[in-house]
């Protein structure tokens, strides 16, 4: 996947980078405005984070140009402000997502899949890791042919492992893709725990082996050793 | 009191005063007149008397005292005097009125060819009680008419002179700093007022402009922290890729969730600026029923993991005329406030009628004072992981809707009441 990341901040750049790269993603980036505007007039890629405020113009801007030649590539919009007329405004323009700061980079990372499923729609629907199949058009997970009776959550759990496979996933992060800012105010995350739990089960119950290791005192790891 | 009536008060009670001296004066000087004039009459009578007897004209009758028309004396004497007058005042025996009356008397001594004659003559003073009384009806009657004439100058100055003061007193009274409008000056035609209305623009604007900057700044600072925070969060998660000990991720995860309350407390602090920077003022009906609903499903999980019972009695179809945003975050954490301060296995109550928004939910008591739990940073549990602005927050959105807010705590029972009141009127 070739991915291009408008962001002027260098440290909060290479973070993503680095994450991304580790996925085998193919990184470009660009600093400011110009920068922005010729890779984007010049390049196709897959999908384009853009922060809004840059040097030289708008990351609003750069999203007006881009989906003006090439409308079919996924966006996330990166911004410091919560502020909600951005977030509209964003959208209306035809971003895919909206991301605030600070993020977190497994979230950073399963929202480019989602915008990059959404908008590839070409049979990678079914998302493969051996056994367990995950189907994102029907919500559907299968292990070796066998579908498995998941609840949302517990899907949503699959499907975030899936996309951060072999990442280290803390309780917290967790938490917070599954439930957004509501897990905010709460202090015990042991629901967390109850999730996985039960999805381990199922998932075993179905005949999978067990990705989903527990990093002590952090959090969880979907561990795929000989992945495809 | 009024500053008009303290003026009559101050203008009357000087206007009594001096009243009061003039009377005092009126007397003498009316005395003094009155005295010199029969004085002078006397003196003339004497004159013609003396005048007629130098014509050769004889009083046979000398005159004594009972003549009540002229109370004329004349008397030639033996021997020869000098001529000599003497005013005196005497009491008089009144015959009609029973009592002795002031009199003045005028003697003189005249030589007319030879002989000495005495002349004397008395009259009624004016008596001191008649002028006394003539004085002070005067005096109250000016009194009255200037009594008259403050109160009616009063209403005319506190009416109409005042009226520029009390519209920049009512205006002064209207202003919101938060309105960010200074009170602009208006012309008068007294120097005064002008002098005033322009030091209350001058202040005004000075007080809004330092307030927005200080907005400004809180909510620019809110937005600068967050890239740093975003860095500081991936490096944490970067490093939690490489190869740590456990004792390492403890670490690690530790300074996760202290970045993670330092984004969640700079979130909520620009949130408030926002909210107080009246960045959400359109308003649109929001139907509060089904938001309570809607959001008591989605903290359904929580509620359950927490061993909570949730008794809900809403009235159906609440309409509220709020931002839906501030509608939304204003329940939201009403709801989780609830459900963080609960006990094991505790209730949460919530009841909605069209005025009035009732959450209670059981829990400790607080160790605080119940006055300081709307303010900043005001935690019940200093131990807790929150942040201590959720109640700061909701009591931003009632007061800028115009709700009020109330907490009440009894039998281990946290009561949160807002009302709706500007709803209704």
């Amino acid at each position: 996947m070739k991915l291009l990341i408008i962001e002027d901040n260098e440290d909060l750049l290479q973070n993503i980078r680095t994450y991304l790269k580790r996925e085998g993603y193919i990184c470009e980036y660009a600093r400011d405005y110009k920068q922005a505007f010729d890779k984007v007039m010049s390049y196709t890629y897959d999908v384009v984070l853009i922060d809004i405020m840059i040097p030289g113009g708008s990351g609003l801007q750069v999203l007006r140009e881009l989906k003006s030649v090439n409308p079919q590539t996924g966006t996330i919009i990166i911004s410091a402000k919560n502020a909600l007329d951005e977030k509209v405004k964003g959208l209306e323009l035809g971003a895919d997502d909206y991301i605030t700061k600070p993020f977190q980079l497994p979230e950073l990372h399963a929202r480019i899949k989602a915008v990059n499923r959404r908008n590839q729609r070409d049979g990678r629907e079914i998302i493969n890791v051996n056994e367990i199949a995950i189907n994102t058009d029907t919500m559907e997970v299968t292990v070796n042919d066998t579908p498995v009776d998941l609840t949302p959550k517990e899907y949503d759990l699959i499907l975030y492992f899936a996309s951060n496979k072999n990442h280290v996933l803390s309780k917290q992060t967790i938490a917070e893709h599954l439930w957004g800012d509501y897990v905010d105010h709460l202090t015990n995350l042991d629901f967390v725990y109850q999730h996985i739990k039960n999805l381990r089960k199922k998932l075993e119950q179905a005949g999978a082996r067990n990705y989903i290791e527990s990093v002590y005192g952090i959090g969880y790891k979907f561990k795929v050793t000989n992945h495809a | 009191m009024k500053l008009i009536n303290k003026f009559i008060s101050i203008y009357l009670v000087v206007t009594v005063i001096v009243l009061g001296i003039g009377g005092y004066i009126s007397y003498f000087v009316i005395k003094g007149e009155l005295d010199n004039e029969l004085k002078w009459r006397f003196m003339d009578r004497i004159d013609r008397v003396t005048h007629l007897l130098q014509q050769g004209k004889h009083f046979h009758h000398p005159k004594t005292r009972g003549d009540d028309d002229r109370n004329l004396v004349i008397q030639p004497l033996p021997v020869n005097r000098e001529p000599e007058t003497i005013i005196e005042d005497t009491l008089v025996w009144h015959d009609r009125l029973q009592q002795m009356e002031p009199n003045l008397k005028v003697s003189a001594y005249r030589t007319v060819e030879d002989t000495t004659y005495f002349i004397s003559t008395y009259g009624a003073l004016v008596e001191t009680d008649d002028i006394t009384e003539a004085v002070v009806q005067i005096l109250l009657w000016i009194l009255g008419l200037q009594v008259i004439g403050a109160i009616g100058v009063g209403v005319i100055v506190s009416g109409r002179l005042f009226k520029p003061f009390r519209e920049t007193l009512d205006r002064i009274r209207q202003f919101n700093i938060q309105n960010k409008e200074p009170i602009l000056a208006t012309e008068t035609n007294v120097k005064e007022f002008d002098d005033l209305n322009r030091f209350v623009e001058e202040m005004t604007r000075k007080a809004v402009a330092d307030y927005k900057n200080l907005k400004e700044f809180a909510e620019n600072a809110s937005h600068e922290l967050q890239t740093p925070l975003s860095i500081t969060k991936g490096k944490m998660e970067l490093l939690t890729e490489t190869d740590l000990t456990p004792e390492q991720y403890q670490y690690v995860e530790a300074s996760q969730r202290a970045i993670k309350k330092l984004s969640r407390l700079s979130e909520s602090l620009a949130l408030l600026t926002k909210i107080e920077n009246h960045e959400f003022t359109s308003k649109d009906e929001v139907n509060l029923t089904d938001l309570i609903r809607q959001s008591t499903t989605s903290f359904d999980e929580f509620i359950k993991l927490n061993g909570l019972h949730v008794e809900t009695n809403l009235e159906e179809d609440v309409i509220l005329n709020i931002h839906p945003v501030l509608a939304d975050i204003m329940w939201t954490n009403l709801f989780q406030n609830a459900i963080k301060h609960n006990v094991e296995k505790g209730e949460i109550r919530i009841t909605l009628t069209p005025t009035e928004l009732e959450i209670r939910n059981t829990g400790k008591p607080l160790n605080i004072d119940p006055n300081t739990l709307f303010k900043r940073f005001k935690k019940a549990d200093h131990g807790m992981d929150s942040i201590g602005l959720g109640l700061s927050i909701i009591k931003q959105i009632a007061d800028q809707n115009g709700y009020t807010i109330a907490y009440d705590y009894r039998d281990n029972w946290h009561t949160i009441t807002i009302t709706f009141a500007s709803e209704q009127s």
